[in-house]
């Protein structure tokens, strides 16, 4: 077996340019592949229902961006529970949406921040991921909402956010409104979101309490309705057991006399994702029915050219080996083994490759989607790598590899005679 | 010569290839003997079939009709894959341009087929050894095919073909790309096989002078056997 394993070795040293360049082919392809994959991976992830901890996005029923009033709030908080076998919330979060420029007279990106404004201490809870960090993060996130309670105007900044914004823990800055125009509010950032966190490397949290005083202190003052201002609320997220008390607490809600101006509505929050991503849906199936297919078909067909070029090049060989006893199986496995060994190995350099590279070195992948920034190369990578490269191989040389199982020894000697 | 010591039995065997609806004959009812231990010359003008038979009698082709046995097994009868695993232990081939697999050094050229048999790594390398020391080219062991002369390669070849031990050797113009000199050495190693070792040989040739080397000669024209030569000091 090792000998055999050898013989592959050495017939793939044979041209080292060919196998080299075959692999980097590979190479290449597996990283676009493994590149596309993570993307999609991530928004299957963020749009599949779960079958417990079921989150649901309350928001208004006929407008996007859904607009809530403040009223809604404390009562949906409860589900809008009235009754004892009513179904009530686990845990809830408030969103609402802040944005606007660091500089009027500079309207950059750079310059431009957008808040999550919510109750801060259901971020550990309420929002993905945050409650998968190990203790030291969790840890220097409570002590960072801790902050938030204790000074309304405390901010969290994602990492890759701050370094764009050029600014660091502890700096104070003013928000001139774009989202609530003319509402400017001063932040001081207290922390910023650990980096295992990496989805939130340019999300910002506020306090919701400091925007709705922020708000009803500039009416106050002025006199004037600030647009937007009496329905601040983009949608309230409640967490419940299972798909059984979402629907219940979903059909609690918009029966519910509380709120028909404006009706309401709830989904999931996979749904929501959904929704959000609707607008991007063609690209995603062209991402994943057409893109990926042609990508892994072009590396079959570079596999099979590879190996069919070696094998008409070593007909003679084949024939040979046959001579000496090698069955037309022992053949078809030599070169389907030689094609899997291309692959498996460029596979695994590659996904392995890629992970560090986007992960570690890029700090993912920079392809904003909707409020999804940058992409990361998920662990499962590593294997899918390998798969596809192994995969690919497999198809591509199995025709090659057919023909040198059929090579016909007298075939072969008669035309060299 | 009794039955039961003829290695080789062909029997009525005819073969045949079809050119588009054109069917070209290429041995026609071809009966013969080799007994055990022979050292047999095929000769014969291009054409004439003695390639064809020496790969019928090594089981890399099947005949059209007719029967073939090597010892108690009906080649003729078997598939390719059965074919095979049957060169492997009874038939070693040596080919006129040698046929060495570049990649491989002469030591793993000859321990190539001995990778099909059940033998642990020491038996192989004893065995592989045994048939390089025979051929005189120990010293060359990790020479690859590009490194040695033709006929140094040809007797690597040799050592592939013997050292599975086998029933039967064939060779196809074993010294046709040779010089003289080299040509004289391989027949000369041939004779010691037949001699030392008892092998069976049959030997497809052009050349006369390697055709005085063996114990008989065969002649060939259009696919029959046509003169039954024994050498002297057999007849």
């Amino acid at each position: 077996m090792f000998q055999f394993f050898t013989l592959m070795l050495k017939n793939l040293r044979r041209n080292i340019l060919r196998t080299s360049l075959t692999a980097l082919c590979s190479m290449l392809l597996v990283l676009v592949v493994t590149g596309v994959w993570s993307v999609l991976d991530f928004i299957d992830r963020q749009t599949e229902e779960k079958a417990n901890d079921f989150k649901v996005l309350v928001t208004e029923k006929n407008k996007a961006p859904s607009r809530l009033p403040r009223a809604y709030v404390s009562s949906l908080r409860e589900g809008a529970a009235r009754g004892p076998d009513d179904v009530k919330p686990e845990d809830y979060m408030t969103w609402a949406f802040y944005g606007g420029t660091l500089d009027p007279n500079k309207m950059t990106r750079e310059n431009f921040l957008f808040l999550i404004a919510c109750e801060p201490e259901k971020a550990p809870t309420m929002m993905d991921e945050l409650d998968q960090l190990n203790a030291a993060d969790t840890a220097r996130l409570q002590d960072a909402i801790a902050k938030m309670k204790k000074q309304a105007n405390a901010v969290i900044i994602g990492p890759e956010q701050l370094k764009l914004m050029n600014k660091k823990v502890g700096e104070r800055f003013t928000v001139n409104g774009l989202i609530f125009k003319d509402l400017n509010l001063e932040f001081e950032i207290v922390d910023t979101f650990p980096d295992a966190a990496q989805r939130y490397g340019q999300t910002s949290l506020m306090n919701l309490d400091y925007l709705l005083q922020g708000i009803d202190e500039y009416e106050a003052k002025t006199k004037k309705k600030i647009a937007n201002g009496a329905d601040p609320i983009a949608f309230v997220m409640l967490k419940v057991k299972n798909k059984e008390d979402y629907e219940k607490l979903s059909a609690q809600i918009v029966n519910s006399p509380l709120y028909n101006s404006p009706a309401v509505r709830c989904e999931s929050a996979g749904s929501a994702v959904s929704t959000f991503l609707e607008s991007w849906q063609t690209i995603f199936w062209g991402m994943r029915w057409l893109l990926a297919p042609a990508i892994l078909g072009t590396l079959s067909l570079v596999i099979a050219v590879a190996i069919s070029i070696s094998v008409r090049e070593r007909r003679k060989e084949i024939a040979v080996m046959k001579v000496l006893g090698f069955t037309p199986g022992h053949v078809l496995t030599m070169v389907l083994g030689e094609a899997l060994l291309i692959g498996l190995i460029s596979g695994l350099l590659s996904a392995g490759g890629t992970y560090l590279l986007v992960n570690k070195v890029l700090g993912g992948i920079p392809f904003p989607i909707a409020w999804f920034q940058r992409f990361f190369i998920p662990t499962n990578a590593l294997w899918w790598g390998v798969a596809i490269g192994a995969g690919t191989s497999v198809l591509g040389s199995f025709l090659p590899a057919w023909n040198a199982r059929g090579v016909r020894v007298a075939d072969v000697f008669s035309k060299v005679a | 010569m009794a039955a039961d010591e003829e290695i080789v039995r062909v029997r009525n065997v005819h073969k045949y290839f079809t050119r588009g609806s054109e069917r070209v004959d290429v041995l026609q009812d071809l009966s013969l003997n080799v007994p055990e231990g022979e050292f047999l010359a095929l000769m014969g003008p291009s054409g004439s079939g003695k390639t064809t038979l020496l790969n019928l009698i090594a089981g890399l082709d099947v005949p059209s009709e007719g029967e073939i046995w090597v010892g108690n097994d009906r080649i003729s009868a078997m598939s390719e894959s059965q074919l095979a695993t049957w060169r492997t232990r009874n038939v070693g081939f040596i080919f006129q341009f040698y046929h060495l697999l570049p990649v491989l050094t002469a030591y793993e050229n000859v321990e190539l087929p001995l990778l099909l048999l059940p033998l642990s790594s020491a038996d192989r390398k004893q065995r592989v050894m045994t048939a390089l020391e025979l051929v005189e080219l120990s010293s060359r062991l990790h020479h690859r095919p590009g490194q040695l002369s033709g006929g140094q390669q040809q007797r690597v070849g040799i050592a592939r073909a013997i050292v599975t031990d086998p029933t039967l050797i064939v060779a196809d113009e074993p010294t046709g790309d040779l010089d003289s000199r080299s040509a004289d050495e391989i027949l000369k190693l041939l004779a010691t096989l037949q001699h030392e070792l008892q092998k069976t040989i049959i030997m497809v040739t052009h050349d006369p002078k390697a055709a005085e080397r063996a114990s008989r000669t065969l002649h060939l024209e259009k696919g029959r056997l046509v003169v039954d030569t024994r050498a002297p000091q057999l007849k």
